[in-house]
């Protein structure tokens, strides 16, 4: 078990994040199956009420989730130098069986938290409050991820073992063996690079075309495709240095933090056009969304496209 | 226009302010809500005018139910629809007669050339205008009053509610008030006045008298 001022950090806010969702969750639950949006009863008020304390008490705990994200990072990045043979946060991941579940999990809630904020918002500028209900149900469900995700970490963080030497993001993004990893990563890169720059030119056709629900299925692709690449192609150029595939080490002072800028502008991107599949907005919402959307895949693009042109400018050869 | 349906409120106290009240108030009319100090009349205003919520009953005016709007909502219609009088009128004390005026145009962000239009119609219909740049701690009453009823109006409200209008008064400024009183009501606004002040019960240009008591409707 390893406490450091951070994982303790962590733990409380979790506590925190525990005490006060499992109470959201209970409110949520009769305001479900007993709210009435037409009724006038005592009840019905009362209910209403609560609807507004539950739906700060849920805002308050993904708007901090959100920003804890980015602290959790921190966090690995952190104890990695406490492990032996950890060179960044990828060998604290790779420390327990929970690490790589953990991740996954949390970039997936991420993702609803996020929705869910919007539908919230979506709700409570609406004068039917016409989410009301639903945005509630969606927090049910939410919930027990939240409390997967707590129950992973705690377990994570519980089962590092600081004597145990572990493998190094080098040996974990290996091209070598023959993981699912190292295949991916041996994918020839003209592929994952006419795959990138396309479903981003796709992107931008949907947007002229106005079609949301393509435009939103692209996002989610380009989350997926982005980061294959970054990890395989334009990480390289960013480390310079061909055998490096990290995803943890551009989050490190040696590259100047600008992990923190990619994943950042990748999410903000990507979410604002995911999310415009899955409900309806104004005219004026819609267009926003699509704006900011592309607005910051965009800036994704260009800071990932720079490296390469950067180093081949500079050095006159590719990695 | 205005309905109240099976409407009671209880503070958090456990104080009984409302008990099943139902009142209807046509468009034009002009209402005195009687009753003595605590019998409910304030509480009917502000439930009209959404700064309440009921605890039971529902409280409906042009068709949309006031009563189950959300909070930001409520306040644009409040915006929208309501002028409120209040008894100790809550005007800032440090700011222009003309500024307090202004105050509930603001959200709006009108031009500077509206709202000096709409600013001067109100205080030359409210004999309040040669005040304009006064400070308002430094009115008299009845200049303090006629200042409140010129914000109250300032957006064209569909429905003005006076709450004791009168109880700061001197009997010649009640009349004053009454004769503002006639005029609003010949605008075909909805007026309910919410009093215990008896100068107002024989007024021959008052509709309807309604009479509260213990939360109770004792006589419409």
């Amino acid at each position: 078990m390893l406490l450091t001022p951070e994982i303790i950090t962590i733990y409380i806010l979790n506590l925190i994040f525990f005490i006060f969702a499992s109470v959201a969750f209970y409110y949520s639950v009769k305001i479900v199956f007993l709210y009435d949006k037409n009724a006038m009863s005592t009840l019905q008020y009362k209910l209403q009420k609560q609807s507004y304390l539950v739906a700060t008490i849920i805002k308050f705990i993904f708007y901090t989730k959100i920003l804890v994200f980015l602290f959790f990072i921190f966090t690995l990045d952190d104890i990695a130098t406490i492990l032996p043979g950890a060179m960044c946060g990828a060998g604290v991941v790779n420390a327990t069986a929970y690490g790589t579940y953990l991740l996954i999990l949390k970039i997936i809630n991420l993702y609803i938290f996020a929705y869910w904020l919007v539908l919230n918002t979506q709700d409570i500028n609406s004068e039917e409050q016409v989410y009301l209900k639903y945005k509630f149900q969606v927090y049910m469900a939410v919930y027990f991820l939240l409390v997967g995700e707590i129950i992973l970490e705690s377990l994570m963080f519980f089962s590092i073992d600081t004597k145990s030497v572990v493998d190094c993001c080098g040996t974990i993004f290996s091209t070598t063996d023959g993981t699912y990893m190292a295949k991916l990563l041996s994918v020839d890169p003209m592929i994952l690079l006419a795959t990138f720059y396309t479903i981003y030119s796709l992107m931008i056709c949907s947007y002229i075309l106005k079609n949301k629900y393509i435009f939103s299925l692209l996002n989610l692709l380009f989350v997926i495709i982005s980061l294959v690449s970054l990890i395989a192609y334009f990480g390289t150029y960013i480390y310079e240095l061909p055998t490096h595939h990290c995803p943890f080490c551009l989050l490190q002072r040696d590259y100047n933090y600008i992990g923190y800028l990619l994943y950042i502008f990748l999410f903000i991107g990507t979410f604002h056009g995911i999310v415009l599949g899955l409900m309806d907005f104004s005219v004026e919402e819609e267009r926003k969304k699509y704006r900011i959307s592309l607005f910051f895949t965009t800036l994704y693009l260009l800071f990932v496209s720079y490296f390469p042109i950067a180093y081949y400018i500079k050095n006159g050869v590719c990695l | 226009m205005i309905k109240l349906d099976h409407v009671s409120k209880i503070y958090a106290n456990n104080t009984v302010a409302l008990d099943d009240v139902s009142l209807n108030f046509a468009e034009g009319e002009l209402i005195i809500l009687k009753g003595v100090s605590g019998s409910g009349k304030s509480t009917i205003l502000s439930l009209i005018a959404g700064l309440l919520k009921p605890t039971q009953g529902d409280v409906v005016v042009d068709a949309k139910h006031i009563s189950k709007l959300p909070d930001h909502f409520c306040s644009q219609y409040r915006r929208d629809n309501i002028g409120f009088i209040f008894q100790k009128y809550n005007l800032i004390p440090l700011l222009s007669v003309k500024e307090n005026i202004a105050l509930p145009l603001v959200p709006l962000n009108l031009d500077e050339d509206v709202l000096h239009v709409k600013l001067e119609i109100v205080m030359k219909m409210f004999r309040i205008e040669h005040k304009k740049d006064m400070k308002v701690k430094n009115l008299s009453g009845g200049e303090q009053q006629r200042t409140a009823i010129a914000r109250a109006n300032v957006n064209d409200p569909k429905i003005i509610l006076a709450d004791e209008p009168t109880a700061n008064l001197d009997e010649k400024l009640s009349l004053e008030f009454i004769q503002i009183l006639k005029a609003l009501k010949s605008s075909h606004k909805t007026i309910i006045v919410a009093t215990h002040d008896p100068l107002f019960f024989e007024l021959e240009f008052v509709d309807r008298v309604v009479e509260i008591n213990n939360g109770k409707l004792v006589c419409s």
